[in-house]
């Protein structure tokens, strides 16, 4: 088992890295458009604020000097003095501009106010004020271009660390996360490392408390796993153990006949060969039966199709009955099944022959020649199904142990594995059925009872 | 060779005896492990096959019982568990040989003869005495190289005789060892045998120890 990193999924480290610069280039580009905006805002202001008083002294000196008819042009005092100008009108006729003022008029506007306009090729911010008295126009303005320069250098300075710190920030972002999933690289190496017998946990200490979960369930898995195969073996081990008896049988009666000196001797030891391969065959369908049980039970198959299904009961017992009832006549036994016309219940329906053809089977094997089985089905408070038999019973300690695997009970005179009981206690086990074994007070035999549970209305 | 069998399983029991049967063994066969240790116990046994896995004592309790009593008789043990522990603790319970299941009967009749050659201390697996060969895997008998016809019963008898060179042998004896249970014996059966191996080898093959019983010497007298 590995830990994948790639596949569909971006690997953890892609997704924090691109998670966190993604949002700090949000942020950043929010604060820049903020800044802009507030910038300019109190740039707009005080620039703005500045035109107005510019304009304003222009106009209260104005008055004064306007007698002089000629146009005269402000000299040029300091290197940034190009960025602003200023005109002074008076009827019409331009009295007095900066020296890198237009001849034209800054603005179209007559009455005092700010505008914006383009002018000889330049943009400008004017502002626009009338003298002391109303024939004199006064216009002072600011090439727009001055205040975007001014609003960009001070931008800059926010700008300029934002682009150099976020590749630093992927930098360190990419390290620390790199850092971070350490322990679960170390982990899925660890893993990886494995040989698949080795169950032993993976040490607990010293990791990380957010992969701590991790290793918990992993050891959780190594367990079960642990479990799973011990009993897989277990089960291997018993089979094969319980197949060579049957097996030894079939070789010495082959051998028997090779060297037979009679027919009669021959033929015996034929017929008991066949036996003893019907006898294997059996014991093989029980194991697969059981082993089939136990990858259900072992795996979380409960929801899969295997088990589901609805099957009527009492067909299955009067099928099976007429299929057993032939083998019971040759041992003179009386083998009889009391149901209503339809059972249904809801289980698939091998698992439901199973479980019949086990209990009857197994009523038939151990009871003696001439011996009386009765089946009974009843769907009254819930389905019963009930086998029982006139044969020498059970003492209380086999009881106990019926249903252990190859478990048999002693001194029959039957050859069997003790396996029909774990099949039946298993399949009980799927559906949630009851087993209750007993003695019968009808037949003096055995009594085994399995109880549905009632269906919920 | 009368030997005993202690096997549960009804198919395989069956096979075990008329296999071994076909092999000139006389096979008693019990189902359970206190009977097994009860016959074993008589000690009229030239070797067992023991199952261990039986009902009522386990073949293991009954070997040991067995041996506790100071009882050594061969026992082959056949079974179906093959892990080592099991093995080393059936030979360490006293067991001669361990067989698992399932085994080829030409094997098990042939390490039979071994165990019961080498209980009686013969190293070759023919034995000799007294100018006669006696060959237990052939079941063939010569008398100074020449080829002697015997029946099975005379054979068998010869066997035990020739296992026994040098020992007197009671009529008792002789009876427990040939014969399994249920056949008639009667009261001078080991008589007129033992005449017609007289008759078939020489006079002088086995001699009469009056009162006593019988005894094949090691050397044929000059």
């Amino acid at each position: 088992m590995t830990l994948r990193a790639g596949g569909p999924m971006r690997s953890l480290q892609a997704r924090l890295l691109l998670t966190v610069l993604g949002l700090v280039a949000v942020v950043w580009l929010v604060a820049v458009v903020a800044t802009w905006y507030d910038t300019r805002h109190e740039l707009s202001e005080l620039l703005d604020a500045h035109l107005a008083q510019t304009a304003s002294l222009l106009a209260t000196q104005a008055s004064d000097e306007l007698e002089d008819s000629a146009l005269a042009r402000a000299p040029t005092l300091h290197k940034y003095q190009p960025r602003v100008a200023f005109q002074v009108w008076h009827e019409g006729r331009l009295m007095v501009r900066s020296a890198e003022a237009p001849d034209e008029p800054l603005s179209g506007r007559r009455s005092a106010g700010l505008a914006d306009g383009e002018v000889g090729g330049h943009f400008w911010r004017v502002f626009t004020t009338q003298g002391r008295e109303a024939d004199v126009l006064i216009h002072v303005a600011e090439l727009q271009s001055a205040r975007r320069d001014i609003l960009w250098a001070s931008l800059r300075s926010v700008i300029w660390p934002s682009l150099l710190a976020l590749p630093l920030l992927a930098l360190g972002i990419w390290w620390a996360v790199r850092d971070a999933v350490r322990p679960l690289r170390e982990l899925g190496q660890g893993v990886a490392a494995r040989r698949p017998q080795a169950f032993d946990p993976l040490p607990t200490q010293g990791v990380a408390p957010e992969v701590l979960p991790l290793v918990v369930a992993l050891n959780g898995l190594f367990e079960r796993m642990a479990v799973q195969l011990a009993s897989e073996r277990r089960f291997t081990a018993d089979a094969a153990h319980e197949l060579r008896t049957p097996i030894a049988a079939i070789r010495m009666q082959a051998q028997v006949a090779q060297g037979a000196t009679s027919d009669a001797e021959r033929t015996d030891a034929l017929a008991a060969t066949l036996q003893g391969c019907d006898r294997a065959t059996r014991l093989v369908e029980q194991l697969l039966q059981l082993a089939r049980l136990e990858a259900e039970v072992g795996g979380d198959a409960a929801a899969d199709s295997g088990l589901e299904g609805e099957t009527d009961l009492a067909d299955k017992a009067r099928r099976l009955l007429a299929e057993l009832a032939p083998l019971a006549r040759t041992r003179r036994q009386s083998l009889t099944l009391e149901a209503p016309d339809a059972v249904p219940v809801a289980m698939s329906a091998p698992l439901a022959a199973v479980l019949l053809r086990n209990l009857v089977d197994n009523a038939l094997r151990y009871s003696p020649d001439g011996a009386r089985v009765k089946v009974r089905l009843t769907a009254a408070h819930g389905v019963t199904l009930t086998v029982e038999d006139s044969g020498p019973g059970l003492p209380a300690e086999a009881l106990d142990r019926l249903g252990e695997r190859f478990f048999r009970v002693l001194g029959t005179g039957q050859p069997g594995s003790g396996l029909g009981w774990s099949i039946v206690r298993r399949v009980s086990r799927l559906y949630g059925l009851s087993v209750a074994v007993g003695r019968s007070e009808v037949l003096g035999g055995l009594r085994v009872q399995v109880r549905w549970p009632e269906a919920p209305v | 060779m009368r030997i005993l069998l202690a096997e549960d399983d009804e198919l395989l029991g069956s096979g075990l005896k008329a296999g071994l049967a076909q092999h000139g063994f006389q096979v008693d066969w019990v189902r359970d492990g206190v009977a097994a240790e009860r016959e074993l116990l008589t000690g009229a046994y030239q070797a067992a096959v023991l199952d261990l896995g039986l009902p009522r004592q386990d073949g293991l309790d009954s070997l040991k019982a067995v041996r506790a009593r100071q009882i050594g008789t061969p026992v082959l043990v056949l079974t179906a568990r093959d892990a080592i522990p099991s093995r080393v603790a059936g030979l360490d319970a006293g067991a001669d040989d361990y067989l698992v299941k399932p085994v080829d009967l030409l094997e098990l009749a042939a390490r039979l003869r071994a165990l019961v050659r080498r209980a009686h201390g013969q190293p070759q697996a023919r034995l000799e005495a007294g100018g006669i060969t006696l060959d237990p895997a052939a079941r063939q008998v010569w008398l100074n190289g020449e080829p002697v016809e015997l029946s099975g019963r005379e054979y068998d008898l010869l066997h035990v005789f020739m296992l026994n060179a040098g020992r007197v042998l009671t009529r008792d004896q002789l009876e427990q060892h040939l014969y399994k249970w249920g056949n008639e014996v009667s009261s001078n059966a080991i008589e007129v045998h033992v005449y017609h191996l007289r008759r078939k080898l020489r006079p002088e093959v086995v001699e009469t120890v009056r009162g006593v019983g019988y005894l094949l010497p090691r050397e044929a007298r000059p």
